[in-house]
């Protein structure tokens, strides 16, 4: 039997729909889970958590999700080291849970994904993200090319790294900078970030590589209707470039 | 004089709200939370003066919902914790009582803001003096 991914939902999410139908056409065996079902999760392979606005963004975007009794499984679970993705708000909750980058105590933030920069509005625009780390440091990303570049949509007002120079280090040193933001040729530089994101991130990882957080939304340009050139021509429901991050994902857990 | 107004909601703040069952949730024994925005004035009058012109300013208050309470000094009341993000910014002001009108101590506030209120990579907190 395939593994079981289970994709949160937490009051406030919002793009559960997508990414079930995504890893499903990815080959996954994925299944909406509830937050007033989170005693479930003990028993899924893996987690994938959505983008939305969990909880209101109460406090902070991410911060009371981080303490949901759904969390202490996917903690639990990152600890025994199963899969855990976040994209977008799911990548927030994963910061503010101490999952990614990992660096310090469970639910003690060193960094957070925080107000757009230079102005802080919502940024809803296309992006390439780009594959900084080897493949194989994450299993998230080891199906991946050396230097994948992945098409998706960035759609936050809170999508900035922020952290201290100590914890900006400690990302580098660490090879936790697992995408950053690039031009469609693939080349990086100061103006790819639509946000002014520190050192250019897009996506981190935790230290052993199960944990990934990732900003933009590649499961928003994961069919041809999805993508900017959709009119160029072709089946408007062939797979676009965004389905290779979550086929990766899919590949890992048949590992 | 340096004074600051906390502008809160007179209807229910769910915020709050999820805040107090979050911090419950994390152990720590809290009775009720109040959630302000804090606005900081370098330069302002009396009281009285200070709180009728916040209530004039449509930007900051909406009599439907809000409440305004002057403060005597601006620095935050006991049992409270100011969040800044920016020093720009207007803080949130998050006050905590173990019992009805009795404030929280210093121990728990501060562990109310290192545990949930404040994320240290971006904000800062403030306490009482």
């Amino acid at each position: 039997m395939s593994a079981r991914i289970a994709v949160l939902v937490f009051p406030g999410t919002n793009s559960e729909d997508e990414t079930v139908r995504l890893l499903g056409d990815c080959g996954g065996n994925a299944h909406l889970v509830h937050w007033s079902r989170a005693q479930t999760l003990a028993s899924y392979d893996a987690y994938v958590l959505p983008g939305g606005f969990a909880y209101e963004d109460r406090i902070r975007a991410g911060a009371i999700a981080a303490h949901d009794a759904m969390m202490d499984h996917v903690i639990a679970g990152a600890q025994a080291g199963k899969l855990v993705l976040g994209v977008c708000n799911g990548a927030q909750i994963l910061l503010e849970a101490g999952l990614v980058p990992g660096t310090a105590p469970i639910r003690r933030p060193t960094a957070a994904f925080t107000r757009n920069g230079p102005v802080p509005h919502f940024v809803c625009t296309h992006v390439h993200v780009k594959l900084t780390i080897e493949p194989a440091r994450s299993a998230l990303t080891a199906a991946l090319e050396h230097g994948a570049l992945i098409p998706a949509w960035t759609a936050n007002g809170e999508g900035r790294l922020a952290a201290s120079d100590e914890h900006l280090r400690e990302l580098e040193r660490g090879d936790h900078i697992a995408f950053v933001y690039a031009h469609e040729d693939g080349s990086i530089d100061d103006t790819a970030s639509p946000n002014q994101s520190a050192l250019g991130v897009a996506g981190l990882c935790n230290r052993e590589g199960n944990v990934l957080a990732l900003m933009p939304h590649p499961e928003r340009d994961a069919w041809t209707f999805n993508h900017p050139d959709r009119r160029r021509g072709g089946a408007m429901l062939a797979p676009s470039g965004g389905a290779v991050f979550f086929r990766s994902f899919v590949e890992a857990l048949s590992r | 004089m340096r004074r600051a107004v906390a502008i809160n909601l007179k209807i229910p703040d769910n915020a709050a709200y999820t805040a107090l069952v979050t911090l419950r949730r994390l152990g720590i024994d809290v009775a009720r939370v109040e959630r302000s925005e804090i606005v900081r004035f370098a330069d302002a009058p009396d009281a009285v003066v200070l709180a009728a012109e916040v209530e004039r300013d449509e930007s900051l208050y909406n009599p439907n919902k809000h409440r305004v309470t002057v403060l005597d000094a601006d620095v935050p009341r006991p049992g409270e914790v100011w969040i800044v993000q920016d020093d720009a910014d207007r803080p949130v002001g998050w006050r905590l009582y173990r019992a009805p009108g009795i404030p929280v101590e210093r121990a728990v506030l501060a562990q109310a803001a290192e545990r949930l209120l404040c994320n240290p990579a971006i904000e800062r907190a403030i306490y009482p003096k």
